[in-house]
């Protein structure tokens, strides 16, 4: 008699587990989703119960306090950025999950922020937006452009992902291009427009591997040299000119000069023995308007090597590693004192460094022959 | 001249004949012929000087229309004006326009639209803009003078237009006094255009005809550019 007893037993108990498990692992329909405003209010109902069920709600697996249940349904104030999580209510006794809440939290789009231009003329040009404020939901973006009536296809960039190429089929026209864009996302919509002609979106790229050196025995001279941009496709029929600046480092002053041809030119009125900065932009000869600064070159002119020096000033020459961290550029060497009276050809407005350079030099030296 | 009514139509008709029958300008001094280099830059200038120009005359101009043809954005569909010269052209087509083609077709175009900015001395007019509007007249005179002798001086022929091509402004069916304000706003517009592809025919010119340039000057500083 005891036998079948404990069998059933194992069985019924075997058979509950087993509900209770299913019913707590069962494949659940996938969780509701759903995309709610930043700062508004939200009720979570869970699924079909009834307002008076007993129910437990989580958040990614932590359970919520009960204050912020209205019934079986959860409340949440004033949402934040932080609300946004996997929401499940649970059958308070059997743990048995009901319903499944995946809950965004975001903002509709503001008016996207969308510019034009061409970098390539007379192939295309590109477009390309973003949005003033994030809206932290995904978004999805619709461009159209009308050139007069005709619709152009604006083909997506393949890197990034806010921008789109239109090929010209026509030049010189002189009708406007129309650009559109509407943003959308589960919160909201938005969009803009922009009109423009052919000829004011020309902007091409910075001229590319600038280079600047100094001229042997030119000390006040600077010899540029630049390429045209990469993406311009025909320099030939749409000629770019350029415009340089430079200064020396020390100063806030820069020099202009336009240029109408050419990718090089040579800065003849350089300070002797100061690093300069250099920087050139391109513009179609005719449209359009300046593309942005390049990348800087620098350089310092050339200067005459000191002459034969006497065993006195030598010394400075062995400790140079200690004082050119406060000299100005490396390529200024420490004169012979008698060299600045005669001034050698070379004009140096800014003496102030070298009597420093002289006094730690001789400093150094003595340091030198104590250290000996 | 005190142009009446009836007599406006035929003393244009007379004048964009003249103009058509306009000889070609002999070129150049033969002697140590420096090919057409030169009078192609010398177009070449003409053309920025003269879009430069245009610049203020068009401001002017559009605002004596009122608006909108005066505002910025102003976009309308290109709705008749159908026999002024059209600037706009394929790509591919324009690359591979041979010198002759070029030129023909900027000569043909600037004798067409000065043709009807002749025709643009309106009587409500200004005479301040009457002025500017006859300064522009003879520097586009100018150009095409300047064309002709690059023409000449490659050895073609200057277009000879065909009977019954005359462009002469259609006096026809009542055009309203708002349609021949769009009128005169797609002249002024093909007329930039115009002039900006020009530049760019001559430049394409330029580098065909001339040998290797030696340092190039700041030439176009002297023009205030």
């Amino acid at each position: 008699m005891a036998a079948p007893v404990p069998w059933a037993c194992c069985a019924v108990l075997a058979a509950a587990t087993a509900v209770v498990y299913a019913q707590r692992h069962s494949p659940q329909e996938a969780p509701h989703v759903q995309y709610e405003r930043l700062g508004s209010d939200v009720t979570l109902p869970c699924g079909t119960a009834n307002w008076d069920a007993a129910v437990t709600w989580r958040v990614n697996g932590t359970d919520l306090a009960p204050d912020l249940l209205n019934g079986s349904q959860l409340v949440l104030h004033g949402l934040e950025l932080g609300h946004s999580g996997l929401y499940a209510c649970f059958h308070r006794d059997s743990w048995h999950l009901r319903h499944q809440v995946l809950l965004h939290v975001g903002l509709p789009p503001r008016e996207p922020v969308l510019s034009c231009r061409s970098n390539t003329y007379p192939k295309g040009f590109y477009c390309s937006w973003h949005l003033p404020t994030p809206t932290y939901i995904p978004n999805t973006f619709n461009v159209t452009v009308l050139h007069g009536s005709k619709i152009m296809v604006c083909e997506k960039d393949p890197a990034l992902k806010n921008r789109c190429h239109i090929r010209y089929m026509h030049l010189f026209s002189t009708i406007k291009y129309k650009v559109s864009i509407s943003v959308s996302n589960a919160l909201g919509h938005n969009a803009t427009a922009i009109t423009f002609d052919e000829f004011t979106i020309v902007k091409p790229d910075p001229p590319e591997n600038v280079v600047a050196r100094p001229v042997p025995n030119n000390p006040r001279r600077l010899e540029v040299t630049w390429q045209t941009p990469s993406t311009w496709p025909d320099p030939e029929s749409f000629p770019l000119k350029f415009f340089l600046r430079y200064r020396p480092l020390i100063l806030d002053q820069w020099q202009h000069v336009e240029l109408s041809d050419g990718t090089a030119h040579t800065i003849t009125d350089a300070y002797a023995g100061k690093e300069y900065i250099i920087q050139v932009a391109a513009k179609d000869n005719e449209i359009g308007t300046w593309s942005d600064w390049s990348v800087a070159a620098h350089a310092t002119p050339w200067t005459e090597e000191p002459r034969h020096l006497t065993t006195e000033a030598q010394a400075p020459e062995t400790t140079t590693s200690t004082t050119s961290s406060l000299a100005p550029p490396p390529t200024t060497k420490i004169c012979d004192p008698g060299e600045l009276g005669s001034g050698g050809g070379t004009l140096t407005p800014f003496s102030i460094g070298v009597p420093v350079t002289l006094a730690l030099a001789a400093a150094a030296a003595t340091a030198n022959s104590l250290l000996i | 001249m005190d142009l009446r009514a009836g007599d406006s139509w035929g003393m244009l008709a007379c004048l964009c004949a003249v103009l058509w029958h306009l000889p070609a300008v002999p070129a150049l001094n033969r002697t140590g012929d420096p090919g057409p280099g030169p009078s192609i830059q010398k177009t070449y200038d003409l053309t920025r000087y003269l879009e430069h120009q245009l610049r203020s005359l068009a401001g002017t101009y559009l605002n004596y229309l009122g608006p909108p043809f005066n505002e910025p954005d102003f976009n309308p569909p290109r709705l008749g004006a159908e026999t002024l010269p059209r600037a706009t052209v394929n790509l591919d087509v324009w690359r591979s326009l041979n010198d002759k083609l070029r030129l023909t077709q900027n000569y043909e175009a600037y004798s067409h639209l000065l043709c009807y900015l002749r025709g643009l001395d309106r009587q409500a007019a200004t005479a301040e803009l009457r002025r500017s509007l006859a300064h522009f007249c003879t520097s586009l005179q100018g150009l095409l003078g300047s064309i002709a002798g690059v023409m000449a001086a490659l050895g073609y022929p200057l277009p000879q237009p065909l009977p019954g091509t005359e462009p002469t402004r259609a006096p026809g069916p009542a055009h309203s006094d708002f349609l021949q304000k769009m009128d005169d706003f797609w002249l002024l517009k093909e007329l930039q255009t115009w002039l900006w592809r020009s530049a760019k025919d001559f430049n394409r010119l330029k580098k065909k005809t001339q040998p290797p340039p030696a340092a190039v000057t700041l030439h176009l500083e002297a023009h205030g550019f």
